[in-house]
């Protein structure tokens, strides 16, 4: 048995990939910090916000707000994803990583109708500091979702193939990790751009 | 050269070392009357200056959460594979 295989990993207090996961999310961390201080110095350096050329244009505070739900009930799906793996249960792994997914491609639909409406009502990302750090910001995390959507269809066709167990997921383990960050980071983009 | 101080440090009577801590208390807390996060930014009460100040001190703290979490969950890791099993587990 090598250093690198599975087996010993599995073992290990905390795995490679887990720590690569984390190390992964602190980096994203900065990413989105460095966006969020972009925002923090319009949002407080304006005294009217949205600045006075954007006031007709109304952010969808109700639906993102539903949408919102959404998102955090894929968390929780996913969570029970990972438990159903634990307990060795791979039907009910398939069954809530499919749920989760379906959630994530909901959430990534609603927010793609919002955005349609809201260029159509002329907010778009050359039309002044208001849209252009909504759409950054919230496009960022829109991308980050797809990515998670894409990373968990993977791991959703690896469980159809049975190549989990509740011995060895750490598949379905890093998955939810990276999820859980995608989910645990949307409300408080909610509130910081929605909702301030 | 640190240890050329703290000999020095020692040689010193206490007198001297109250001196010393009282014109060290004066120069971190009396001489910067007043302190901002940016430079830059003049005066406080512009809306820009303190948006640049927000922003500056969320930034700052971020690295220091973002090592916190990822150093505290590794302990935490470690720290749970190391536990003693208790007499419950062993039976």
């Amino acid at each position: 048995m090598t250093q690198n295989s599975p087996e010993i990993q599995e073992r290990q207090p905390l795995s490679n990939a887990r720590l690569g996961v984390l190390v992964l999310l602190g980096a994203e961390t900065m990413l989105f910090s460095g966006l969020i201080g972009t925002f923090l110095v319009f949002r407080v350096g304006n005294v009217t916000w949205p600045p006075p050329s954007h006031i007709g244009i109304e952010l969808p505070r109700a639906i993102t707000g539903i949408n919102t739900v959404l998102l955090l009930l894929s968390g929780y799906t996913m969570f029970q994803a990972r438990r159903a793996i634990q307990k060795d249960n791979l039907k009910q792994l398939r069954n809530w990583l499919l749920l989760t997914g379906g959630l994530g491609l909901l959430f990534l639909g609603v927010q793609g109708s919002e955005w349609v409406q809201l260029i159509r009502n002329g907010l778009t990302l050359q039309s002044g500091v208001y849209g252009g750090i909504f759409y950054v910001l919230i496009g960022c995390h829109a991308v980050h979702v797809l990515s998670a959507v894409i990373w968990l269809f993977i791991v959703f066709g690896m469980a159809m193939a049975g190549r989990f167990s509740a011995d060895r997921y750490i598949g379905v383990d890093t998955c939810t990790i990276y999820w859980i960050f995608v989910v645990a980071l949307w409300p408080i983009l909610y509130v910081l751009v929605y909702l301030s | 050269m640190h240890k050329l101080f703290w000999r020095s440090w020692q040689a010193k009577t206490c007198y001297t070392k109250v001196l010393w801590a009282a014109v060290l208390i004066f120069v971190i807390f009396i001489v910067p009357m007043s302190v901002e996060a940016c430079p830059a930014c003049k005066t406080l009460d512009d809306p820009i200056g303190k948006g640049f100040n927000w922003s500056i001190l969320f930034l700052m703290a971020m690295p220091f959460t973002v090592f916190g979490l990822i150093g505290g969950t590794v302990y935490l890791h470690y720290r749970r594979a190391n536990r003693k099993p208790t007499d419950e587990e062993t039976i």
